[in-house]
């Protein structure tokens, strides 16, 4: 019981913070599939800014954890311009735009990473290894029945995911730029008419869609993969777009669907181990998250609803 | 330094295939309320759109205040105070309307001196004072989902005056309103002008420029005509210069030849999406060459009566024929092929395919058949043969021809579309719905005709109008409908417009 509680935790609050940087994008009306690639990119430079720098000052890659965190999050940013362009200044296909950046961050990252292996490191590898983060134990508060498995065994970004994430529902419900990238994304004419340029919000509204899915990605490559390769993109990015779509784009109900896809993960893989199966099953019960995103999908998709002008061009002169 | 706060010289501004403003000059003072007149399409909104901040001119200077400007946002336009009033309302319906109203304009605050919100309460109670201050009271709180029509327009109104505006610029106010809110509008506007506001009022209504205007400049095809005083001016004069020539607002029709029954409606029920019955055993009958009008108070259920005949309502008892075959439970196609033409109150929606072109929209009820379609394949000639001829006979106007997209088209011309199409399908029975709601004084006259001349030549038309001096004006037999139920049906020579008003108050039972 205990480990499916962890375990899920681990897995759904990296969850968490990708499908909120999937919030913010698509309530500023730019759809953003592009997801699965900025957590991939932003784990690909956290990574590599670790290895190096381990590599140069001999220090522990344990020690320079919360460097890789803030490097990720600087790339998944500057890999996300990418798509802000092409759909706000081009007014390109969101759609296309972000299926190319998946298939575009894939390519490029296990390019670079055996590339950089071998040349700087002198390794045949296609993957940098990190390890797994440090975790630590609430003492008092892990004794309690139950519940107390929640300060078990906590690595130290679900923390500050936490803290990120209390901070982004402010951003996004409490502030003036919250409010105006929530309009931009249900009336931006409206938006425009005010005076506020919607392009500008927009944008940087794409921009923390990368940056909190770089932060995610790092947390997956220094958890459940302890390493960066290829094998980050496992589709988590799709993941969260259908926890956002399950929360109907709103935080506090994608957080409950990113526990649940979190604990569906740790439940089937409990399952698979405590019955003793070979490892083939235990790659069947690896698919109960996406079982679960079709069965949800029939009950969710009547009653949500996306923000207005979702995946719209802004057109000025349209009337 | 002149009189005049706003003053607008030499201005031309160009559209592709369009000149939408032609050397156009206007002077404003303070304090007044100024209407600009004209047709659709006559280059008034464009000319405001200038003042507003959404383009600039190509030719031409502006002076506020007697300071030259460069107008270049919205924003730029309410630091000068103007404040733009929009036709189409710019709203977020999800936001409460203390959100749309404070929206690029918010003022915050800051929690424990850091963390910076936006401060809705504060906003919440100015809000309040201000739309108590004007008259114009609203429920701050409130989503813009949940309003009206007009209480939308309140908050537009709002908006610009919670930014300090004093130059106020109203786009066709009244164009989405009921009478009894047009009065209440008017009676805002002049409040604000007695208030010390600037008014700029875009219409093409006479009787309202009539009611409240100061001055009213006269725009036609992009040029100025005439800049006028509204007290010395005949109502006759200003519409003869807004459309350029003689009108006739009275239309001149023969007597009517009634022939054969064409449609029969018998103990029609309708109910809402709700479950209420909104028709009540309703029945009448109207011949070949005869204006049936169903006059009524807005929402009494004589739209119901014509989406239940067209078959965009489902019937819930009775029976509908058309030349003597029962259509009550047909499809749509199968009424239109049995000869139905259907003018729908919503031309946006119902009538148009908005970002088709023109000639695909002229022939959207025939586009299945020959020769349009080949066994399946559309014949893209013969759309376009169709679409420049109807273009023609029915003086169908735009930017680009039968290329032009019917977004881009104004309202009058959208709604020419329309009409053009269902008289072509040559039906025995058509169907108006407010035919001429939001169009000019010159494209009435035009549609009042076209349906005489329908009529006159053996059609059965059945017209639903609020309009009660259309009504009176074009009907060869009217029934009267209060609350779902057809009062009174008599000819329109037997009964006089206040008769009509009061069997449509429910006053006078037969």
């Amino acid at each position: 019981m205990d480990t499916i509680i962890i375990d899920g935790l681990s897995f759904a609050l990296p969850l968490f913070i990708i499908a909120i940087g999937g919030i913010y994008s698509e309530k500023s009306g730019i759809t953003n599939l592009a997801l699965e690639g900025f957590q991939g990119f932003g784990a690909f430079i956290g990574a590599l800014s670790a290895v190096l720098m381990a590599n140069a000052s001999g220090t522990d890659i344990q020690n320079l954890f919360y460097v890789a965190l803030l490097f990720s999050m600087i790339g998944g940013m500057g890999f996300s311009i990418i798509h802000a362009v092409l759909c706000i200044k081009f007014k390109a296909d969101q759609v296309i735009s972000g299926v190319v950046i998946n298939i575009l961050a894939l390519a490029l990252t296990t390019f670079l990473t055996a590339q950089i292996n071998s040349f700087v490191f002198g390794t045949a590898s296609d993957k940098f290894q990190l390890g797994v983060s440090d975790r630590f134990t609430i003492e008092g508060l892990a004794n309690i029945p139950v519940i107390g498995a929640v300060f078990t065994n906590v690595y130290p970004f679900e923390v500050i995911i936490i803290v990120i994430a209390l901070f982004a529902w402010y951003l996004l419900y409490k502030t003036k730029f919250g409010m105006r990238l929530r309009a931009s994304g249900e009336n931006p004419h409206s938006v425009d008419a005010a005076g506020v340029d919607v392009a500008k919000t927009r944008f940087s509204a794409v921009l923390i869609s990368g940056l909190l899915s770089g932060l995610g990605g790092m947390c997956f490559a220094y958890s459940i993969s302890a390493n960066f390769s290829s094998n980050i993109y496992m589709g988590y990015g799709f993941l969260a777009i259908a926890a956002l779509i399950f929360g109907n784009w709103r935080i506090l109900p994608t957080l409950a669907a990113c526990l649940l896809f979190g604990f569906a993960k740790s439940g089937g893989a409990f399952i698979a181990q405590s019955m003793a199966l070979p490892s083939s099953f235990t790659d069947l019960f690896m698919i109960l998250p996406y079982v679960l995103t079709l069965l949800l999908l029939i009950f969710f998709s009547k009653s949500n609803r996306a923000p207005r002008a979702l995946g719209e061009i802004y057109d000025k002169g349209k009337r | 330094m002149s009189d005049y706060i706003v003053e607008m010289k030499h201005i031309t501004k160009r559209f592709p295939g369009i000149v939408a403003n032609d050397n156009v000059s206007i002077g404003i003072k303070k304090g007044e309320i100024f209407a600009l007149l004209g047709e659709n399409g006559a280059g008034k909104s464009t000319l405001m759109s200038m003042l507003g901040g959404m383009y600039e001119p190509d030719e031409g200077d502006i002076y506020i205040r007697g300071e030259k400007v460069q107008i270049s946002s919205p924003n730029h336009a309410a630091k000068l105070n103007i404040g733009m009033v929009h036709q189409h309302f710019k709203l977020v319906s999800d936001y409460t309307i203390t959100e749309n109203i404070i929206l690029g304009v918010e003022p915050v605050k800051k929690l424990a001196g850091i963390f910076p919100y936006v401060d809705i309460r504060s906003a919440n109670r100015k809000i309040e004072e201000l739309s108590k201050s004007f008259g114009l009271e609203v429920d701050p709180t409130k989503k813009i989902s949940d309003l009206t029509v007009s209480m939308q327009q309140r908050v537009e109104i709002l908006k610009v005056l919670y930014r300090e505006a004093d130059i106020l610029i109203f786009d066709e106010p009244t164009a989405v309103l009921t009478p009894q809110e047009i009065d209440f509008l008017l009676g805002i506007i002049e409040g604000l002008r007695n208030g010390g506001k600037t008014i700029i009022l875009i219409t093409h209504k006479l009787e309202e420029i009539k009611k409240v205007a100061d001055r009213c400049a006269v725009l036609n095809k992009g040029k100025l005509i005439d800049v006028l005083d509204v007290k010395e001016t005949s109502t006759r004069k200003m519409a003869q210069l807004m459309v350029g020539r003689e009108v006739n607002l009275k239309s001149d029709k023969n007597p009517a030849a009634f022939k054969e029954e064409v449609l029969k409606v018998e103990h029609l029920n309708v109910k809402n999406e709700d479950g209420f019955e909104v028709v009540k055993d309703v029945s009448f009958t109207i011949k070949s060459g005869e204006i049936f009008a169903i006059a009524g108070v807005a929402d009494n259920g004589q739209v119901e009566i014509a989406d239940a005949i067209a078959g965009l309502t489902k019937v819930s008892g009775g029976e509908i024929l058309l030349n003597g075959k029962d259509i009550t439970n047909e499809s749509i196609r199968k009424r239109t092929e049995a000869g139905i033409s259907y003018i729908p109150e919503d031309r946006q929606s119902f009538g148009l395919v908005l970002d088709f072109d023109l000639s695909t929209n002229l022939a959207l009820k025939q586009y299945y058949r020959e020769p349009f379609a080949k066994k399946g394949i559309l014949n893209k000639e013969e759309f376009e043969q169709f679409g420049s001829s109807l273009i023609d006979k029915y003086d169908i106007r735009s930017g680009q021809g039968i290329k032009t997209q019917v977004r881009s088209m104004s309202g009058g011309n959208q709604q020419k579309t329309i009409i053009g199409r269902e008289i072509e399908l040559q039906s025995s029975l058509m169907i108006f719905v407010q035919p001429t709601r939001g169009v000019d004084i010159g494209a009435i006259e035009n549609i009042h005709k076209m349906m005489i001349k329908e009529r006159d030549q053996g059609r059965a038309i059945l017209l639903v109008s609020l309009e009660l001096d259309e009504i009176m004006n074009v009907a060869d037999t009217i029934g009267v409908i209060y609350n779902g139920q057809l009062q009174k049906i008599a000819s329109s020579e037997s009964l006089t417009t206040n008769e009509v008003g009061e069997y449509m108050m429910g006053a006078k039972h037969e």
